[in-house]
């Protein structure tokens, strides 16, 4: 049985209060790391761990940071990335609302790191009692001496401020969370310059997810190595997984990367509700391609998932059974990118809402011969073309649907009909 | 310099290139849409996608800067491709309405799919629509969003260019639409700049809507009459008709854009109150006659007033060669230097040739404003030389130009300037002085030491006269490497000009001794005033800015001429006017102006021009100071007779006539011909090109000048430098802190100089005459914003609307000059400004105590001057 | 704390006062119910910045309504995995029991249907929020009882207060 790192106050009543949080030993990380440690060692502390950013793109954190210059005349800025908009995710959401300090934690431990005074917490707008329970932490926390002019009688000043989101999952890309948190509409921006060197104000800048920060008070405490010696060494770490859709126990579950989707699907989360079968699984929230059935013995970590031509992403695992029609399901999925698409660059914008209305004639049964061959030629279009990656993981996903269940497409097309219905 | 290789061949780029940029200069065409050369690259509409060896994507052109080695390919079939879905995916929810759309025929995304789109479209499914009817955004700009293909070049030139963050851009995704706050562009500054840059049919101007195919339109290069900036526009016409003008995307010191008096006031020549035949005054009217007729009358008076003293004045929105020929006509066959080109203020010329001949700068705007610092002295460079407001802002922020404004009016361009300093327009000599003192103090040890002893000692001690601002901006001036200075004529209109323009002297020359190398340029409310200086339109000055008093210059001028030159000084128009109203003056010939309007108290404008012997006026509209005349001469207006500008950067430029003149009106040159074979004088008839060679010989700065060698983008005059006189003025003293408001003229945005009030279009977007100053003294008045007021001098008062503007000065009431129904100049006194006002609700009681000689400004009955 | 203040003290956060204007929305919001243009030109007035900058964000986020919306704000997660788990029937109940489309108001003012893409609590799908509050694991007697509470709040509230309009859909 997997100790649980991340989760381990998940379940306490108070949880999130300051008191429970320094009853297991909270804020301990910080105390060390500015007793013990200069920014530069938790960088190299960090690199050392091969903590990957989980908010999807798996990039190494350590070496993101230390692509921030050390000298710089402008402040630099921490941005969290809690916009929690990838359909199938909800990890970041029961961090902060069930054990906030362990971010506001990683967040001080991350900016003594990187060298930042002002940290902005981007909360989805919609998650309201997050926010209220993340406020009430910074609050506390600014009582106690963990935030605010030096930090715990150190040279550090540290603050947290958060920007409520106003529904955008646009906002979740780096870049465009940087313009809506300067005022602008989200809309991503050219890199480079990169957010380390331009990013918040034209300042150096870090953007990291919720759950990449909370790992970095544990790393600290126990470890590079300890953090390695969990799942694959390129991509190692406890991870939060997040299972919904069609099984017998969804729920959010903390297991090693790595782990088999099988068994993340079937043993823990309990497999396919009664008298169903699997039929597919998305393993990474919608961006990421949906793999069959037969595809489930894929380790779930960053490099194994890529090497299925899938993702881990945000590791947002959505279980379709043999009742659903997948057609749906990737009607579903493009309208949402479509939805979502900020309408910046053409191919994302144009290409979407014509692939949208061509997917939702074929699941009413209007489909017509070339029909398939024009979605494909639209995901050529899209894929790898569109200013940010919104637009290539919404073409990735049809593509895979188009290549895994065509049968289904044919269907629809030929019997002008939903074979589901 | 970096190597990179396209489509196999190869080429050196400056770092810091864009492939696209590369690709250019080899003349390899790479198509775009959200490109705009002025901008920051956008990269969205994703139609310049080009391979990059080594990069497993395409890559945007227009934003991936050239590496060194990189092997770039445009024109692979996967690329061919891309740019064909591209297309075809904007064409799925285009509406494919060309046959209706303006934009046919002109249009980039015709062009596009005609050279690189699919030949046929795979899309079957309906098209999301918008909305069915075009939205009028204002009173010019109309728009329709189904064509729109958020390339964003509109809403950037918005914010970037214009400054006017005007449009902007809703909802998000597919439903994304550029618009107005609201829907609405009511209060934007009209410049049509979004609709100059719209690829497509989206954007549009509402005057021209649906009235021409652009096929159908005779189009003719030319150049903006409304200020001195010199832009350089197209105007598009029909059978004489005028239609519309555009920009000239690729030439002038304006590119691609306008402002909105260029783009959308060139109608005033359709203006109504055209003179349409010549007309003498027969018992106190005005009767129409023939040419003849009015030849036969004026002869008969200028023989009887022969001997008599005469005087001269015209506008300097007037081409070179008519300029230059009417000083001759004065000089000449009027043998007087009774000659001047402003109504509105003096011109001191002893101090402002020398200024001009050490100082001026006759180089492209760009490149002036290039320099390390540029301090812009006076008005309000925003409502009145608009585009070049808009290269000061580019130099800004893009170019990191240190912005330094020094005025008494606040503008847009203050929000980008490292200083800013609100100078009383009372103390403007001052405040230079001031400036100049405190640019010793920073510099220091740079300067030599009895240079610094000079300086204080005409200036005094700096810390006792310099503020806090003045510190930022002399400091910023001193660390500068090399300073440009835009000068705003305001300084003319002081009667401290002399005093003024002399501490902007000392400022250069100790700019120059620090090794600045300062570039001065004027920023002229007027589309030719330096060409009409150039050309000698001043009492004191002959063509070339020779002094008159220069002997030898005199006599090579004559000997040309065949005239001997009258030695005599000249008047400037405010002591002609002394002249007719002492009962002295002949004739006084007015050509193209408006003086009763324009010059200060107009009580005593009108007695005096009621006083002149004979007042000949020469126009293409029926002017108030027409409706005095004793004889008025039809002349052509703009764009019905060609000759040249010379804009504020001394580029001379071709103005080119696009229909004849209209009615029974003559070319101005003409005109002077008939007027001068009257008194006796051979027909001569010269042609434009005839007075332009003419020019280039006698004036050095145009010295191997010729119309044909203009070019696209004009030519440059050339400066000829004198050392100035190395010694510093000493200060004027600090002015007495006003005790009531002053009252401070100019331009506004929409209207500038008396043309632009005969553009219908211009009235529509214009505000209400309005007079502007501070919130809080409009608190301390008890009114507010919208508010009708009464402004009230000794001579006169006027009603406006207020504006209130919370970046105003206090103490300052600001009034624009060319709404000629608030007759501004009635309220104005000569030899005094800014103007002492009082200003009240309008209807309420009048709180203050008559003041001595006020009148209502209507009353100009009496025919003797005002109290001044 | 007036919403000046509310606005200002939003304002102390950032180094800029554009990055205000989203924040000084969703407290404009509170306050008003929705975003008209009044509205937008109070909090362009407050922060000093642009009017069109304040309009562009108002339009560009979903949570953000220049159009006034009824007193419970029903907002129906319909992405795939509260799909899978039978949000479309949830969405056609709702349809019919409150006689109203997905996007409309109910002619009592009381309430406004959406669909809104993924809540981020897919782990008890399919989930409602409404207001602040989410309510997952729904199925039709759930959102029964749920309606009814909501109605029984607002029945409370009515009768607490003078009624403002006498209710035309009950
Ligand atoms: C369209 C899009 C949506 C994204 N949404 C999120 C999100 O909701 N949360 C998140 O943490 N990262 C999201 N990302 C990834 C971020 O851009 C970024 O990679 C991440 O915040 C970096 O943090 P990390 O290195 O800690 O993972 C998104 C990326 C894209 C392209
Ligand atoms: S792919 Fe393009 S339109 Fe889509 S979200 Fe990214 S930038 Fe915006
Ligand atoms: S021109 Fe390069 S992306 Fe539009």
């Amino acid at each position: 049985m997997f100790e649980p790192v991340l989760l381990r106050n998940i379940d306490l009543p108070d949880g999130h209060l300051l008191s429970s949080y320094e009853a297991g030993g909270g804020y301990e990380a910080l105390a060390k790391v500015l007793r013990e440690h200069t920014p530069d060692e938790v960088v190299e502390l960090v690199k050392q761990s091969n903590l990957r950013g989980r908010g999807g793109a798996g990039f190494p954190t350590g070496m993101k940071w230390s692509f921030v210059p050390k000298q710089s005349e402008k402040p630099k800025y921490l941005c969290c990335n809690a916009d929690e908009g990838e359909p199938g995710t909800f990890k970041d959401r029961i961090i902060m609302e069930r054990d906030p300090h362990q971010l506001i934690e990683g967040l001080a431990v991350s900016g003594y790191a990187i060298g930042a005074e002002t940290a902005y917490v981007y909360v989805r707008g919609e998650y309201v009692t997050a926010i209220r329970r993340l406020e009430q932490a910074i609050a506390e926390a600014r009582d106690a001496g963990y935030l605010g002019r030096r930090v715990l009688g150190s040279d550090l000043n540290f603050d947290v401020h958060i920007h409520c989101g106003a529904g955008a999952y646009i906002c979740g890309e780096e870049t465009a969370m940087l313009e809506s948190l300067e005022g602008r509409r989200a809309q991503p921006r050219l890199k480079p310059p990169f957010p380390a060197v331009a990013g918040l104000y034209a300042s150096p800048t870090v953007i990291n997810n919720v759950e990449t920060l909370a790992c970095v008070p544990h790393i600290v405490a126990r470890g590079a190595s300890w953090f390695r010696g969990i799942g694959p060494d390129k991509s190692p770490g406890p991870k939060l997984y997040c299972v919904s859709g069609q099984v017998r126990r969804p729920g959010l579950y903390e297991l090693p990367m790595g782990i088999a989707l099988r068994e993340l699907v079937e043993e823990h989360a309990g497999g396919p509700l009664p008298g169903r079968k699997v039929q597919a699984v998305i393993p990474g929230g919608v961006s990421a391609p949906v793999i069959p059935e037969t595809g489930l013995e894929v380790g779930m970590d960053f490099d194994s998932l890529a090497a299925v031509g899938s993702m881990l992403g945000s590791a947002g695992v959505i279980v379709v059974d043999d009742t659903t029609c997948m057609v749906k399901v990737a009607t579903r999925i493009v309208e949402f990118f479509h939805h979502e698409s900020c309408g910046k660059c053409t191919p994302c914008r144009e290409g979407l809402n014509w692939a949208v209305k061509v997917l939702r004639r074929i699941e009413a049964g209007q489909g017509t011969a070339g029909d398939l061959e024009q979605l494909e030629m639209l995901c050529k279009g899209i894929f790898g073309n569109t200013f940010c990656a919104l637009g290539d993981g919404a073409a990735m996903g049809l593509r895979a649907a188009l290549e895994h269940f065509r049968d289904e497409f044919v269907a629809h097309i030929e019997e002008r009909r939903c074979p589901f219905h | 310099m970096v190597s990179i290789t396209i489509d196999g061949q190869k080429l050196e780029v400056e770092p810091g290139s864009t492939v696209l940029n590369a690709a250019e200069r080899l003349g390899i065409e790479i198509p775009t849409f959200c490109y705009w050369k002025r901008l920051p690259p956008l990269a969205s509409c994703r139609m310049c996608l080009v391979e990059i060896e080594g990069l497993r994507r395409l890559q945007p052109s227009c934003a991936t800067v050239v590496a060194e080695g990189m092997v770039v390919r445009t024109n692979t079939p996967l690329i061919e491709e891309t740019r064909s879905s591209m297309l075809d995916m904007l064409l799925a929810n285009h509406p494919l309405d060309c046959p209706i759309c303006d934009k046919g025929g002109e249009c980039e995304l015709q062009d596009m799919v005609m050279a690189y789109g699919p030949r046929e479209s795979r899309f079957r499914d309906p098209k999301r629509v918008f909305h069915s009817k075009d939205l009028r955004l204002s009173p010019v700009i109309i728009m329709n969003v189904n064509r729109c293909i958020q390339c964003q070049r509109c809403v950037r030139m918005c914010e970037d260019v214009v400054g006017a963050v005007a449009l902007g851009t809703v909802e998000k995704g597919m439903d994304t639409a550029v618009t107005g706050f609201e829907g609405s562009l009511a209060s934007c500054d009209q410049c049509g700049n979004c609709v100059e840059v719209c690829p497509v049919g989206a954007l549009m101007s509402f005057p021209y809507r649906y009235k021409a195919r652009p096929w159908d339109l005779k189009e003719t290069d030319t150049i903006c009459p409304h200020c001195g900036t010199g832009c350089q526009l197209t105007v598009g016409a029909r059978k004489g008709e005028f239609l519309r003008v555009r920009s000239d995307w690729e030439h002038g010191v304006n590119r691609e854009t306008l402002c909105v008096r260029g783009r959308f006031g060139l109608d005033f020549i359709e203006s109504r109150d055209r003179i349409k035949r010549p007309m003498i005054s027969r018992d106190g009217t005005l009767t129409p006659v023939s040419w003849m007729e009015a030849g036969d009358y004026l002869a008969r008076r200028l023989a009887a007033l022969d001997g008599r003293a005469a005087g001269g004045l015209i506008s300097p929105r007037l081409p070179n060669e008519v300029l230059y020929r009417f000083q001759k006509l004065m000089r000449t066959a009027f043998r007087t230097n009774n000659v001047d080109c402003s109504s509105r203020w003096s011109t001191p010329v002893d101090a402002l040739v020398p200024l001009i001949a050490g100082f001026y700068s006759r180089a492209p705007l760009d490149e002036v404003i290039g320099n390390d610092a540029v301090l812009v002295i006076g008005g309000n460079v925003t409502e009145e030389n608009p585009v070049t407001e808009y290269l000061l802002r580019d130099a800004a922020r893009q170019r990191r130009t240190r912005l330094l404004m020094l005025s008494a009016r606040p503008s847009r361009l203050d929000a980008d300037a490292q200083a800013v300093v609100r100078m009383r327009p009372n103390a403007q000599g001052h405040s230079l002085a001031a400036l100049a003192a405190a640019v010793a103090a920073a510099a220091g040890d740079a300067l030599p030491v009895g240079v610094l002893a000079e300086i204080r000692a005409a200036t005094g001690e700096p810390a006792a006269i310099a503020g806090a601002g003045t510190d930022r901006m002399a400091s910023a001036l001193a660390q500068a490497h090399s300073v440009a200075v835009l000068v705003s004529v305001d300084l003319l209109r002081s009667p401290e000009a002399r005093a003024t323009l002399q501490q902007l002297g000392n400022l250069l020359q100790l700019l120059r001794l620090l090794g600045k190398g300062p570039a001065m340029q004027f920023l002229f409310d007027r589309a030719n005033q330096l060409g009409a200086w150039d050309m000698g339109v001043l009492p004191a000055a002959l063509p070339g800015l020779q002094a008159l008093a220069d002997e030898h210059a005199r006599a090579l001028l004559g000997l040309a001429w065949g005239s001997e030159i009258p030695s005599e000084p000249g008047l400037d128009f405010d002591a002609m006017l002394e002249l007719c109203s002492d009962g002295s003056m002949g004739p006084l010939y007015v050509v193209g102006t408006d003086p009763l309007i324009s010059h200060p108290d107009r009580k005593f404008v009108r007695a005096a021009l009621d006083a002149a012997d004979l007042l000949i006026v020469q126009d293409a509209f029926l002017t108030e100071t027409a409706g005095l005349a004793d004889v008025v001469l039809p002349a052509a207006g703009y764009g019905e007779e060609s000759g040249t500008f010379t804009n504020n950067e001394g580029r001379v430029q071709m103005v080119r006539k696009f229909r004849e003149p209209a009615f029974e009106a003559r070319n101005n040159l003409a005109i002077f011909d008939f007027v001068a074979a009257l008194g006796n004088r051979p027909l001569q008839s010269p042609t434009e090109d005839e007075v332009f060679g003419e020019i280039a010989r006698l004036v050095p700065a145009y010295a191997g000048l010729s119309p044909d060698g203009l070019g696209a983008d004009g030519a440059f005059t050339r400066p000829a430098p004198t050392p100035p006189p190395a010694t510093f003025f000493a200060g004027p003293p600090a002015p007495q802190p006003a005790e009531r408001l002053m009252l401070i003229t100019g331009n506004c945005l929409f209207h500038n100089g008396y043309d632009s009030e005969r553009s219908e279009i211009l009235n529509t977007v214009a505000d209400d005459p309005y007079a502007e100053m501070s919130a809080e003294d409009a608190a301390e008045l008890g009114v507010s914003d919208g508010d009708p007021v009464v402004v009230q001098s000794a001579l006169g008062e006027l009603t406006a609307k207020l504006k209130v503007n919370r970046r105003f000065p206090r103490g300052v009431v600001f009034v624009p000059e060319n709404y000629r129904a608030l007759r501004l100049s009635g309220l104005m006194r000569r030899g005094e400004y800014p103007c002492p006002v009082e200003v009240r609700a309008a209807g309420a009681s009048n709180a203050i105590a008559p003041l001595a000689g006020s009148g209502k400004p209507e009353d100009l009955g009496g025919g003797v001057a005002g109290s001044a | 704390m007036t919403m000046r203040e509310e606005i200002e003290a939003a304002a102390a956060r950032y180094p800029s006062r554009r990055s205000a204007i989203m924040p000084a929305l969703l407290i404009a919001q509170k306050e008003h119910g929705h975003l008209p243009g009044a509205v937008l030109e109070e909090v362009a007035d407050i922060l000093g910045v642009e009017r069109i900058w304040v309009y562009e964000l108002a339009t560009f986020y979903t949570l953000f309504h220049t159009e006034p919306v009824g007193r419970f704000h029903l907002q129906l997660c319909d992405n795939v995995s509260c799909m899978l788990c039978g949000a479309e029937d949830l969405l056609r109940y709702l349809e019919a029991v409150l006689g109203t489309e997905k996007g409309e108001t109910t002619p009592d003012g009381l309430f406004t249907l959406s669909t809104v893409e993924c809540l981020g609590a897919c782990e008890v799908a399919p989930v409602m929020q409404v207001g602040d509050d989410y309510h997952g694991n729904l199925d039709i007697a759930r959102l029964e009882a749920l309606l009814e509470s909501l109605r029984a709040m607002a029945g409370q509230a009515v009768s607490a207060e003078p009624a403002p309009q006498p209710s035309a859909g009950e």
